[in-house]
């Protein structure tokens, strides 16, 4: 369809504000990560850095940021892959096997997805307490798989639904239980809402803040957002080792997005919109 | 299906690790924590007993002057910015639902500020907003060194700031939501108006716009609850000052309840956001929800 | 001494046991936070395994922000966690502590005779409800510290009073400006964070006013003596010669504006000498003075007191062990370590006049009588609540400059009080 002049030209504004807006911050910060002290401070500022891995090395060795990268990767990783693990199932039913009280049980998810995070920390940091569970990854684990389930659950269940139901069917009535038909025919088909659902769970647990602020307080254990919200220097504000640290922590996720736009979209809109 | 009894048992078999990794981990805590706000417990004041006082710490509640300005600074926080993210990331979902060279890279570069964890979004822009060698002053003011505004300094452009990078961070989530209306609008109604001569401006008004109102709830509601829980820039940006002008109210539960050691007192403040998280949903669910309904009724 | 040779006794007996010993040695287990010079920490408890190869020692790490670390630290405690043994205490923290049952009382090892060889403000900040439960570690208070450069092309000595601090400030201003645009006055803490309490204690404290009453039952902010130095530092301080951005400053940040030579007078702790006087990070190096905090006229110089304290937990299962590891640590040769090593200022008064102490810390000369005099923040149970109203108090009435003061410290007494009265039990 062609386009007049001027919805052309909204559309190429639209476009450059929206890519600019949202990249020009983060350029600026990366030049940041690759300039000297001096040049950081400067006024007028330096456009150009003159490429100083000081920062890098400084973040990475004096505040030992491949320790916060190495937690962030386990417990995202784990988080991940067992809230997968519970919601497959979990959504199959939800979507195919017509269970009793299916609407309650998504309604309840959902609501249960929007509960402030303040009103369980009290008592889920007690609990993890009481289990030794304190300043252990697998004590952060617990509390984000019950977090992330509910909306992994939402995407999974909105994607077995779309599934064509007859091959499922005929498998049925081979004679196959409703495991081995979700293990041998939905799970196959299913790859990328099982990837969308992996990357959203992913992106949640490497970036949350609050509970990893309050579960892990041994600098040893703690992922990322907590090593970063707490980075210190000693005589001043060390902005070029954030500025590295923010980088190294944020271009594995850049990648994911710029590789996996189309599953994240998709992902995102299930059950916002087409329930 | 051929043996729907069983189905059923398999079926709860299979939901079942779910809802009680969700009932322990989500239910019962916020159940524990309504429990706990009827009490008056203060850690640090054993010889003081935990003794049952029912309501009595949300009648406290009500004549607290800094829990009366947390909430209307979440308030505020909230409509403010979920209005100009709904704003501004429908303009983004306009943009992105066009078909286009690279329009795959557009997305993927939008959807940036999402990605990256908030905590690193606070500290960038704090960099951005610094009062010396902030890049925001300079755009503003150039070589005018004098003239440099310490953007978190003063109440009301620290409140701004704040606002303005939550907008910054996820107007291209409300974006994608919106997107996703966009999306089940079949093509074959533009195309009918365009033949009728209707401008762009019009068709967006008359068509897209109606048809767009669920996608638009749904990316409200979300907004509305995430943004009641704002933390990690506060803490990062403001600690909450200068005077408590950033003051959100899950840093006020958190502080109660963490460092102060109010127990009681905190997990009403935490009892409080979730009712009133739950009322404002409820609302926009009743308000623009019901109107929604009439319409495809007619 | 008699500490001393209490702890080389045991020190040598003890060497002298176990090296023959083949028993496993215990494990002490310590809470601290993330040190900024680890490697001086790390001898510290080398040395003190060495001498006690019985005991050994395993450091659990917590967060450096004295807020993170008592959230931390509470929530362990609240929890009646016996895993570890002892902990660093903020100075602000033994009455919570103690009033909680958390700490340990020290009376039996810590005598009184033992005491009076620690400066006495260290001492009166680990005592509650007459009872010790801490034993200090180091020392810090705030001091005043200054361009001698500036002052001297300016033909100034350094302030006596805030009247001529403001009046010094604004005389170099005016003369640098021109050459230097962005130099400011002031550089301070007035983030609304704990840092603000000292900040402005110090203040108050000068004007002959005070946080609370002598007898500490009541919040004592409406007093005219602590309201009219508030107004000060909103006119004259924040508004006139710093900027509105000291608003946004705790210690990293202040500091900063003035290594790189961008503030004529600086309030910090003791460790901003080395760091303001180390070429990495400085540019004023050789230019920097420090001295006593101002007063104002009719007043006498405050020093915020701050420092960390040793305290035993109330669970632990090891208390003697803790106390030798504590006794090792606070003795004259290990302050002196710190001192020297660290530059962290030493709570036993003999080492103010040790050659080696002196060489490495020349300022501690004229510092000795601010650590002599610091003034202890409200020693109270709620600390934490009061600390909460005393921000929000000041952060206010700093950063609104149209509210009311008087209506501000009312209020805000009149909710300390009801935390006082509720601590005290004479509420409900």
């Amino acid at each position: 369809m062609r386009k007049t002049f001027p919805e052309r030209t909204a559309l190429i504004t639209g476009m450059l504000l929206a890519v600019l807006g949202s990249l020009l911050p983060c350029l600026w910060f990366v030049l940041t990560s690759l300039k000297s002290q001096i040049q950081v401070e400067a006024i007028p500022p330096h456009w150009w850095p003159d490429g100083s891995l000081a920062f890098y090395r400084s973040a990475l060795i004096d505040h030992q940021l491949l320790n916060y990268v190495w937690n962030s990767a386990i417990v995202a990783s784990s988080t991940t892959a067992i809230a997968l693990v519970i919601a497959t199932p979990a959504a199959y039913a939800l979507a195919r096997l017509r269970l009793t009280g299916t609407p309650w049980i998504l309604g309840g998810l959902l609501c249960v997805a929007m509960f402030p995070h303040i009103v369980i920390a009290g008592p889920v940091w007690q609990i993890l307490e009481r289990l030794g569970g304190l300043n252990t990854h697998w004590g952060l684990v617990l509390p984000y798989v019950a977090l992330t389930l509910p909306l992994a659950v939402w995407i999974l269940a909105t994607f077995f639904k779309e599934l064509p139901p007859e091959l499922e069917e005929a498998a049925r009535i081979d004679g196959c239980t409703a495991w081995q038909a979700l293990y041998k025919v939905i799970l196959p088909l299913a790859a990328p809402g099982l990837f969308t659902a992996a990357i959203l769970t992913f992106i949640y647990a490497w970036n949350e803040f609050f509970f990893a602020l309050l579960i892990l307080t041994d600098p040893a254990q703690q992922t990322l957002p907590v090593g970063i919200a707490l980075f210190q220097g000693e005589f001043t504000m060390p902005w070029g080792e954030i500025a590295a640290a923010s980088v190294i922590a944020t271009t594995p996720l850049i990648i994911v997005v710029l590789l996996c736009q189309r599953g994240i979209i998709s992902g995102l809109s299930a059950g916002a919109v087409k329930e | 299906m051929t043996t729907p009894t069983s189905d059923q048992t398999t079926g709860w078999i299979m939901v079942l690790p779910a809802l009680a990794c969700v009932a322990v981990f989500s239910l019962y805590p916020a159940m524990d924590s309504f429990v706990l706000s009827l009490y008056r417990l203060y850690v640090t004041l054993p010889g003081l007993e935990a003794s049952f006082i029912g309501f009595g710490n949300y009648e406290q509640l009500f004549q607290d002057p800094v829990a009366h300005q947390a909430f209307l600074t979440t308030l505020g926080f909230v409509l403010l910015s979920t209005t100009f993210e709904i704003l501004l990331g429908t303009g983004i979902a306009l943009v992105i639902h066009e078909r286009f060279k690279g329009r795959g890279w557009v997305r993927g570069a939008v959807l940036i500020p999402w990605a990256i964890p908030t905590v690193v979004a606070s500290q960038m822009w704090r960099f951005l907003a610094n009062d010396q060698y902030g890049a925001i002053n300079f755009v503003l003011f150039g070589d005018r060194v004098n003239a440099y505004i310490p953007w978190l300094a003063d109440p009301w452009t620290a409140f701004g700031v704040i606002v303005m990078v939550d907008v910054w961070k996820t107007s291209s989530f409300a974006g994608l939501l919106v997107l996703a209306g966009l999306q089940v609008i079949p093509d074959g109604i533009y195309d009918a108006a365009r033949i009728d001569g209707a401008t762009a401006w019009q068709r967006f008004w008359h068509i897209t716009l109606p048809l767009l109102k669920p996608a638009l709830l749904a990316a409200l509601l979300f907004r509305t609850i995430d943004a009641f829980r704002v933390f990690d820039l506060v803490f990062v940006m403001t600690q909450g000052g200068p005077g408590d002008a950033t003051q959100v109210i899950q840093f006020y539960g958190y502080k109660t309840l963490f460092t102060e050691g109010r127990v009681g007192y905190g997990t009403t403040i935490s009892v409080t956001v979730f009712v009133a998280t739950l009322l404002l949903s409820l609302l926009y669910l009743l308000t623009v929800g019901s109107k929604l309904l009439e319409r495809e009724r007619t | 001494m008699l500490l001393l040779t209490f702890v080389s006794a045991i020190h040598e007996s003890s060497a002298g046991q176990t090296r023959n010993a083949n028993t496993v040695p215990r494990v002490l287990r310590f809470v601290t936070w993330k040190a900024d010079q680890p490697a001086v920490w790390d001898k510290a408890i080398q040395r003190f395994e060495h001498a006690y190869p019985h005991i050994r020692v395993e450091r659990e790490i917590a967060p450096h922000s004295s807020t993170a670390y008592h959230d931390l630290l509470t929530q362990k405690l609240k929890n009646r966690d016996d895993s570890f043994d002892l902990f660093l205490m903020d100075v602000t923290w033994p009455a919570e502590f103690a009033a909680a049952g958390w700490a340990l009382p020290l009376d039996d090892y810590f005598p009184r005779n033992a005491r009076e060889k620690f400066l006495p403000a260290t001492i009166a900040a680990s005592m509650y409800a007459r009872r010790i439960y801490g034993v200090p570690s180091r020392i810090d208070s705030g001091m005043l510290y200054y361009r001698k450069d500036l002052l001297e092309k300016y033909g100034f000595s350094p302030p006596a009073t805030w009247h001529d601090l403001v009046h010094q400030a604004r005389t170099i201003l005016e003369g640098e400006h021109p050459t230097h645009p962005l130099l400011r006055g002031y550089s301070g803490q007035f983030q609304q964070y704990e840092g603000l309490v000292c900040d402005m204690l110090e203040f108050v404290g000068s004007h002959n006013g005070s946080l609370l009453t002598e007898d500490g039952t009541r919040s004592n902010l409406a007093a005219p003596e602590s309201m009219q130095a508030v107004r000060f530092v909103r006119e004259q301080i924040v508004q006139r010669i710093a900027t509105a951005a000291v608003l946004t400053y705790q210690e990293p940040e202040s500091l900063a504006v003035f290594v790189q030579g961008k503030a004529v007078f600086h309030r910090n702790w003791p460790y901003a000498w080395g760091l303001a006087n180390d070429p990495r990070h400085s540019k004023i190096v050789g230019a920097v003075g420090v001295t006593t905090l101002p007063h104002f006229a009719h007043g006498s110089s405050v020093s915020a007191l701050g420092g960390w304290l040793y305290g035993i937990s109330a669970y632990s299962h090891h208390p003697d062990d803790a106390w030798t590891f504590i006794a090792f640590m606070t003795s004259p040769a290990m302050q002196k370590h710190f001192a020297v090593h660290a530059s962290l200022a030493p709570a036993r008064i003999a080492l103010y006049a040790d050659p080696e102490v002196l060489r490495v810390n020349p300022q501690y000369t004229a510092l000795f009588p601010v650590f002599q005099t610091s003034r202890p923040r409200p020693r109270t149970p709620v600390y934490p609540i009061i600390s909460h109203i005393l921000q929000r108090y000041f952060s206010r009435v700093l950063a609104f400059p149209e509210t009311d003061i008087v209506e501000e410290a009312q209020e805000a007494d009149r909710r300390i009080n009801w935390f006082l009265e509720l601590a005290a039990g004479t509420r409900f």
